[in-house]
């Protein structure tokens, strides 16, 4: 708002100040607009028959779950409409669609024959009159169809917001069920949106953080599974695990993938003292990273795989660290009040994702890769664990309520710290981790 | 309850069989013994070499303070009673397991978690008990036996508790 | 319904050939891209994951005693088995359901080899990555090009309404999505802590919907400044006056825009009457109302990043009632971003000139020839949230 206003009365001296010659064209500067979710129509995709009609309203409603759900659409209701499509051919009546202030179109078609299912779909700039983008088909069978619906979401996404979309895509995570004292951890895996769960483990050891690799085809992750905390690897495809890393008396976990998928950083705890390591799995040689008597885990590679982002409270409390991937001298990025943990490099590499806690809150949060502009993005009696979404535009994270009915949920949020929502799952989940976009 | 039956079944193979192998505890071998609380199968505390002796009359935990990990006058002196004990009864082994509370991330917790376990093992060590007999594990804060959200639970959870293990594949 | 409920009780996937896109789309008229999705049958499924054994489940592997061996080096635990490239990925129950159905059935029983029992298999007979590009079922017609409807439209429906100032109820969208059964105090304490002294004290992080621009120049500033950790929205203070009631909105004729400008020129009248030279050049009251105008339809909020760190300057030939001349609209310039950012952002400038100049801008007709030609540079810096 003040921005807004000092700007204006700038934009006004300067412009009274500046004389204009009368044929050049006038000049102003708009440098403050809104920020709302782009309104859009999005009319049920024009069946072939009564069994494509079925699909086409099943598609529309995952599509606007999509889009509506990244906060950045909004779409109007069908009540509202002027007109309606009823063939995907016919010439597209803009002025009903303006007229409803619909900025942006989706018109499509859904044909199925026997189980294949086809699905087109076109994107439309209602005020510019104009088609974005060109057509775009996804066929298939009809199983895919929900694959099919995020797939065309991430299309709109993409054309009208310039990134990537982030909604065919999965996550994995530690579904929870139990009492706080009692907890039941099982690994599971779902579509970003909490549909399609699948159990990976059962919950007779205790499963902690998995994450995805760079392909989106294996999770690591720290079981108890034998009494004591060691990384497994699961190919997801084929559900098989086995253990990854493992030594007599000591303790892994946080691994995560580098960028290739071909190394995976770890904490190791070993007499008491948890440093971090580097592992090549196919050959399983380890590098050890760090050698302090201080605290240093939850370890992210840049996207580059350059550097390595990590936790240490070798200052005396948790903080966060930047150093080499190959180890060696490691800066200090976090100066705010308070402790910082579980630092996440974002896709973009851009940005690193963390969890803070400060006041006896916990706040998940982003800053620079040089730990300038923090931003915290969200507070409550617990937040941690972030993960971005494929186009780094979205982070998930784990919120757990407080008390003895603490409660363990995934919540998503705008990096912008808006779109704030809860994602459903079917008992209680922590630790996401969220995979790249499917192939 | 699993670790119930487990427990039973334990009880009865104890006084089957005697405990060989002590000092040898693959993964998967140890058994909680502490686990059930007062006594179950594990004897009776009025029996200073049963395990309910152990875990009630010594003491079978330490409690530590906000983010650290070094022991208090009286952690030592649970901590010295359990080395005696420990010293005593050499059929047993034991696994030190270290929490934390839910006040930090996960990763931390762990890593804290580890301090605190070894802590204590270093003091029994330093009490006379073979490294060999004793294992540490850290839980984080993914166990907690408080589940309330303030300091009064915190505090209980925020702790090194010695389990008994005892080798039954030898 | 059912159909679908039905569907997805499979519902799985495997491949797609995004390969197609290219990721380029091309704006000629109308072609079509085509992708296979592939996914497997619930037959195929079924056959697949049925009875077959998992390859094989490597057991714990044996470790070494001497709990306390410092370790340089982490024993290898065993070579890795790499899973080939691109497996496809069969899910490991069967019975998989689609919505958040909870299926907690699986594999519950089996403790030691922590595999589901029921592990599935990798062969899939479903070729994969079907790259045949499906011609397209019907091949596109080709379509009228550009349709511009300029004329106004008559009377909207109810709940649409034509003003670009129009208010989704987006916060009240999340007020209602954050509402968790078990939690219903978070989302609003959310706005309230975010900003924390020690944090970046800001307001970068907008509330959820950025108050519109506010003509008055005196009264608001202190408003907003005092209170950031207000409640999630700021908007009471900052938009009372935008809104024209509905009821007359609908009957009204003239615009919110022409509202809003009207109120912009009162406003800034004074300010601008010193500096401003009478004459024929438009005043800078004038020309702020029009910035101002632009402005409310000016909506970045769907942008990527990218683009919020693209200026791009756009050109525009104004009809002398005030609208723009949608066909003459264009990009002369853009820094900042790359060709594609500035695509989107050059969009979303278009919309914002076309859309709030439906019912034209509220410009001087006697000074026609000083905004006949218009352009407008859209600079995001402000925008923008890094």
């Amino acid at each position: 708002m003040m921005r807004f206003l000092t700007s204006l009365v700038l934009g006004a001296a300067l412009l009274a100040g500046a004389a204009q010659a009368q044929n050049q064209p006038l000049r102003i500067t708009i440098d403050e607009g809104i920020i709302e979710p782009l309104p859009y129509a999005a009319p049920n995709f024009v069946p072939d028959s009564p069994a494509a009609a079925e699909y086409a309203a099943e598609i529309a409603r995952v599509l606007a779950d999509d889009l509506t759900g990244s906060g950045l659409f909004r779409e109007i209701p069908s009540t509202a409409y002027i007109s309606q499509v009823t063939s995907f051919d016919a010439p597209v009546q803009f002025a009903d669609w303006k007229a409803i202030n619909a900025q942006a179109l989706i018109t499509g078609a859904v044909s199925v024959s026997g189980n294949r299912l086809t699905v087109r779909f076109r994107l439309w700039d209602v005020f510019a009159g104009a088609e974005l983008g060109s057509g775009l088909q996804f066929a298939g069978t009809t199983d895919g169809w929900r694959r099919m619906a995020h797939k065309v979401a991430d299309a709109v996404y993409s054309r009208i917001t310039g990134e990537g979309g982030y909604f065919d895509s999965r996550v994995a995570f530690v579904s929870e069920s139990g009492p706080k004292d009692q907890r039941r951890k099982r690994l599971a895996i779902m579509d970003y949106d909490g549909a399609n769960v699948q159990y990976l483990t059962d919950s007779s050891s205790i499963v902690l953080a998995p994450r995805f690799s760079p392909s989106g085809d294996r999770v690591l992750y720290t079981s108890y599974q034998g009494g004591f905390p060691r990384i497994h690897i699961l190919d997801v495809g084929q559900v098989q695990q086995r253990v990854l890393q493992s030594q007599d008396g000591t303790m892994s976990f946080a691994p995560r993938f580098s960028p290739d998928g071909q190394t995976v950083l770890f904490s190791l705890a070993q007499g008491g003292n948890t440093d971090l390591y580097a592992m090549n799995i196919a050959s399983g040689q380890s590098t050890r990273l760090t050698s302090a008597p201080s605290i240093e885990t939850a370890p992210s590679y840049s996207p580059d795989g350059s550097r390595i982002v990590f936790e240490s409270d070798r200052s005396g409390t948790p903080q966060l660290y930047v150093m080499s991937a190959s180890g060696g001298e490691a800066t200090r990025i976090s100066f705010g009040q308070g402790r910082y943990g579980t630092p996440v490099w974002s896709p973009r590499g851009d940005l690193i994702a963390f969890t803070k806690q400060s006041k006896g809150r916990f706040h998940i949060g982003v800053m620079r890769t040089d730990g300038s502009e923090e931003r915290l993005l969200t507070a409550s009696f617990l937040d941690e664990g972030p993960t971005w979404s494929p186009n780094g535009r979205v982070i998930m994270f784990t919120r757990e309520t407080q008390g003895a009915s603490g409660r363990a949920a995934l919540y998503s949020v705008d990096i912008s710290g808006r779109n704030l929502r809860p994602v459903r799952t079917p008992d209680g989940g922590s630790d996401p981790s969220w995979s790249p976009l499917q192939k | 309850m699993n670790v119930l039956s487990k427990l039973t079944v334990i009880g009865v193979l104890l006084a089957l069989t005697a405990c060989t192998n002590p000092a040898d505890l693959g993964d998967g071998n140890a058994v909680d013994l502490n686990g059930a609380g007062a006594g179950a199968g594990s004897g009776l505390v009025s029996d200073p070499t049963s395990p309910a002796y152990f875990n009630q009359a010594i003491g079978d935990r330490v409690l530590f303070s906000v983010d650290q990990s070094t022991l208090s006058a009286e952690a030592q002196a649970t901590l010295g009673a359990q080395a005696q004990w420990l010293l005593t009864n050499t059929d047993y082994n034991a696994t030190i397991e270290g929490h934390a509370d839910e006040q930090g991330t996960r990763e931390y917790n762990l890593a804290l978690g580890a301090r605190r376990a070894n802590a204590a093992r270093e003091y029994l060590i330093s009490r006379g008990v073979a490294g060999s007999r004793l294992k540490t594990v850290s839980y984080g804060k993914e166990r907690p036996i408080e589940i309330c959200s303030d300091e009064a639970c915190y505090s209980k959870n925020r702790r090194a508790v010695t389990v008994l293990t005892t080798d039954l594949t030898g | 319904m059912q159909t679908g409920t039905k569907i997805s009780a499979l519902a799985h996937v495997t491949l797609v050939a995004w390969a197609f896109l290219g990721g380029a789309f091309r704006s000629d008229p109308l072609p079509f891209e085509v992708q296979e999705v592939s996914v497997i049958s619930a037959e195929e499924f079924a056959a697949l994951s049925a009875p077959r054994e998992a390859p094989e489940i490597i057991p714990q592997p044996v470790e070494p005693e001497q709990p306390t061996a410092p370790i340089e080096q982490p024993a290898p635990v065993e070579p890795a088995p790499e899973p080939e490239p691109e497996p496809v990925r069969p899910e490991p129950q069967p019975v998989a359901r689609p919505e958040p159905e909870p299926a907690p059935q699986p594999v519950e029983p089996t403790p030691e080899p922590q595999v589901p029992s029921e592990a599935p298999s990798l062969e899939r007979p479903e070729p994969e990555t079907v790259l045949l590009p499906e011609p397209p079922g019907k091949r596109p017609k080709p379509r009228p090009v550009e349709r511009v409807a300029p004329e106004p439209v008559a009377a909207p429906p109810p709940d649409a309404r034509p003003d670009p100032v129009e208010t989704p109820p987006v916060s009240a969208e999340q007020g209602a999505e954050t509402p968790q059964p078990e939690q219903p105090a978070t989302a609003p304490e959310e706005a309230t802590d975010r900003i924390e002294p020690e944090a970046d004290p800001t307001t970068e992080v907008a509330p959820s919907r950025s108050p519109r621009p506010k003509t008055r120049p005196q009264q608001p500033t202190q408003t907003a400044e005092t209170k950031p950790a207000a409640t999630p929205e700021a908007k009471p203070a900052a938009k009372p006056e935008a809104n024209p009631a509905p009821a007359s909105q609908a009957a009204e004729t003239r615009s919110a825009v022409n509202d809003a400008l009207a109120e912009a020129l009162a406003a800034t009248e004074e300010p601008a009457a010193a500096p401003a030279p009478t004459g024929p050049p438009l005043t800078s009251g004038e020309k702020d109302a029009l910035r101002v105008a632009v402005s409310q339809c000016w909506n970045v909020g769907s942008l990527s990043s990218e683009a919020l760190r693209t200026t791009v300057v756009v050109s525009v030939r104004m009809n002398a009632d005030g609208t723009p001349d949608t066909g003459s609209i264009r990009m002369i310039e853009s820094s900042g971003g790359s060709s594609g950012a500035a695509k989107q952002a050059y969009e979303a400038a278009r919309r914002a000139i076309i859309r709030c100049g439906a019912k034209g801008y509220k410009l001087p007709s006697e000074k026609y020839d000083h905004w006949r030609d218009i352009e407008m540079t859209f600079n995001p810096e402000r925008m923008r949230i890094k």
